[in-house]
């Protein structure tokens, strides 16, 4: 991002702001209100936002309404060391989007050997045991990264979207207290 | 494109390199620090758990193998400030028994230099930097030395609440000390216990290298290039001695920047993939690598943290990331019966809703839900960290795939071995006990080993034939090529590292100012 974009954001980092474009224009909002307003995924198509919404809501109930996949659009729609996301912390080789494309062809190959259907097309109760088999690696003939590893990760991203911020500071009872912005520089 | 001769060039801006940075320029030298990531300012350093992650790598250059591969990308720092950058500013010494293991327990290695040697650096960068403690209370298991300059921290329910628990063991405890502010201190504000130290702290009641030893740099005059990756140590025809680095700006145009004496200080994985990349037909088997030690001995912490729930609101957002309390009273290295090496403890940190989720990571779905609600009240934790002595086979080399500037990655192999795992099970034993005692409702440990911190790869020692560089960090074979940092710890303890980089580094720093005519040449 643009030091422009960067500096003027970062002000709404713990609300969980991020910049979506609508229309030619750059807006601030959260991955939650971009998919409100149905902001055009940059990278994803629909189904691949399909399937890291179910995941991400399996994982973590909320995950869905609060944006995953537009966060996870987003984030890997930039370059990996302006990204926020838990895979540069586990070493995910960048570009992230490769990771998350093979993650989500993973989990969909998984989902037709085990139902005969695309992981997004399962009931919730499906996808809730398909994902415990996928933590814990027994689904066989298993072809991508490993389930253990997609949990591990995306897990992360429902989190980062629904406890991360400071609505989900405030949806627990926890006061967010953000460090006051320094007026001096050392 | 060749730059300006100056007298020093240090790899890395993290906090090895900003202690040399700051007394040789202190020294009138002239200082350029060439650092691979950004110049963040602390207007950067945002409180969120995501956002923090900006200032780790991005596609760290290191492949991590092994057993246990370590942790190195949320361990690591990518730019200015380094790892420091974000670090818990536990403060906590090396013992007098973490520099002798060899000779007292023929196991693992010796240092070359005594505690007694690093004592009064200690003493010094507690004032350099600004450190809250009570050094008295720590004379039960450390020799006197000088008082810190601030008093401890305060504490809060969530560490307060684990002190019964020692007490019923018997199991003594003290102030932790930290690298931040109790008061003010040179300029700089009392800590407001707001929790996001490892995010970076954005008020610099945190001692990291941006407000404490890079800054004082920056003010004596030295130079930080930013978003600059040297690629290679270079050295004269004869092999004799450093000349300068090669690197590529942030316009990812190749430089060269000669100089009299160059510090690697990049990091435990970075250093020794610097310097067997820097191979030569003087040196074939990278710089200082006669030994064949070069990149050798990686050694981490292992880390026993116990969580727990108790019934009643401990204010788990209050706090810092560094300990309230800590404990020796489990270092000694056959503290446990059957087990050998150190172990630190420490107790009570402010715990974010990440902590809450990570620590349950077989939980998803609602019974994750009501488990962060849960959470949000009366969790908290405290952590064993263990020792692992060195083995020749936990190890960084080149790998055959490369990064943008043709630079083979580092492959770092890690695995503990069956004495670092039982001092890890050993560990969580102990803390559930601790947990139970103090009346946990409920207390749980992980089933994996976490790796914590990173040391090794340079080790210093006597000579040229047991290790890479001596206790100044001066390379063996090329005197006026220093290394920097947890690489050239020959053993780890088991207390967090950063304290003693700093005194090691402090230490090195002026004996290479003190001898700059015979070294520089």
């Amino acid at each position: 991002m643009e030091n422009l974009e960067r500096r003027t954001f970062m002000k709404g980092a713990g609300l969980g702001l991020l910049a979506f474009t609508v229309g030619s224009a750059k807006v601030l909002m959260t991955p939650g209100q971009a998919r409100a307003q149905a902001v055009p995924f940059r990278l994803l198509n629909g189904n691949e936002g399909a399937v890291i919404e179910a995941l991400g809501e399996t994982l973590v109930p909320g995950a869905r309404q609060a944006g995953i996949a537009h966060f996870i659009d987003h984030q890997i729609s930039v370059p990996a060391e302006e990204a926020l996301l838990q895979a540069r912390i586990l070493n995910v080789r960048p570009p992230f989007a490769n990771f998350y494309r093979a993650a989500i062809g993973a989990v969909d190959r998984g989902a037709e050997k085990v139902f005969n259907r695309k992981f997004a097309q399962l009931t919730a109760a499906e996808q809730y045991d398909f994902v415990g088999r996928m933590r814990q690696n027994t689904i066989e003939g298993w072809t991508g990264p490993t389930g253990g590893f997609i949990y591990t990760l995306l897990r992360t991203d429902a989190v980062d979207v629904v406890y991360g911020t400071m609505e989900g500071y405030a949806a627990l009872g926890i006061p967010y207290q953000a460090h006051i912005v320094p007026d001096k520089r050392w | 494109m060749a730059n300006e001769k100056v007298d020093v060039v240090i790899i890395g801006a993290g906090c090895s390199g900003s202690v040399f940075a700051y007394v040789l320029a202190k020294a009138g030298k002239k200082v350029v620090l060439i650092e691979s990531g950004p110049d963040w300012q602390l207007t950067d350093l945002v409180s969120s758990e995501m956002w923090g992650r900006r200032i780790r790598p991005a596609g760290a250059p290191i492949l991590l193998e092994g057993k246990n591969p370590m942790g190195y990308a949320g361990q690591a720092g990518w730019g200015v400030g380094g790892a420091a950058l974000h670090y818990f500013a536990n403060h906590p010494r090396y013992l007098v028994n973490d520099y002798k293991i060899k000779s007292e327990h023929n196991r693992a290695l010796d240092w070359p230099i005594s505690y007694q040697d690093v004592a009064p650096f200690y003493d010094r960068v507690a004032w350099d930097v600004g450190m809250s403690g009570d050094a008295k209370a720590e004379e039960i298991w450390r020799p006197a030395g000088k008082a810190y300059p601030m008093p401890p921290m305060k504490s809060f329910p969530n560490g307060e609440v684990w002190l019964k628990g020692f007490k019923e063991l018997g199991i003594r405890t003290a102030p932790a000390p930290v690298a931040m502010n109790s008061t003010e201190f040179k300029g700089r504000p009392a800590c407001i216990y707001d929790g996001w130290c490892h995010v970076g702290c954005p008020t610099g009641a945190l001692a990291n290298p941006v407000v404490t030893y890079l800054g004082e740099a920056r003010k004596a005059n030295a130079e930080v290039r930013a978003m600059s990756t040297v690629t290679r140590i270079l050295t004269n025809q004869a092999g004799t001695r450093a000349t300068g680095v090669e690197y590529y700006d942030e316009k990812k145009q190749r430089q060269v920047q000669e100089a009299n004496v160059v510090i690697v200080a990049a990091w435990s994985g970075q250093n020794p993939r610097l310097l067997l990349n820097s191979a030569t037909d003087k040196h074939p088997k990278g710089l200082g690598n006669s030994s064949g030690l070069l990149g050798k001995y990686m050694t981490s912490h292992t880390v026993a943290g116990i969580a727990a729930l108790f019934d009643e609101d401990l204010q788990n957002h209050l706090g810092t990331i560094g300990a309230q309390f800590m404990s020796y009273d489990r270092y000694d290295k056959t503290a446990y019966k059957d087990q050998f090496g150190s172990t630190y403890i420490t107790v009570g940190f402010a715990q974010k809703t990440h902590d809450f989720a990570a620590s349950r990571p077989e939980l998803y779905g609602a019974p994750l839900a009501d488990f962060m609600k849960r959470a949000a009240r009366g969790f908290t934790r405290i952590t064993l960290f263990g020792e692992e002595l060195p083995n020749i086979e936990n190890r960084v080399e080149l790998s055959s795939e490369k990064d943008a500037y043709g630079m083979p990655l580092g492959r770092l192999v890690h695995s503990y071995d069956d004495t670092a795992a039982a001092l890890w099970r050993a560990n969580g034993v102990e803390g559930l006990r601790i947990a139970k005692a103090a009346g946990a409702k409920e207390a749980w440990t992980g089933n994996v080993i976490p790796t914590s911190h990173l040391h090794g790869g340079t080790i210093m020692g006597t000579g040229a034939g047991n290790s890479v560089v001596n206790s100044y960090g001066q390379c063996h074979e090329l005197p006026n090529l220093y290394v920097a940092g947890p690489s050239t710890f020959p053993t780890e303890g088991a207390s967090n590292p950063t304290y003693t980089i700093l005194a090691v580094a402090l230490r090195g720093a002026e004996q290479l100012a003190a001898s700059w005519g015979t070294v520089a040449g």
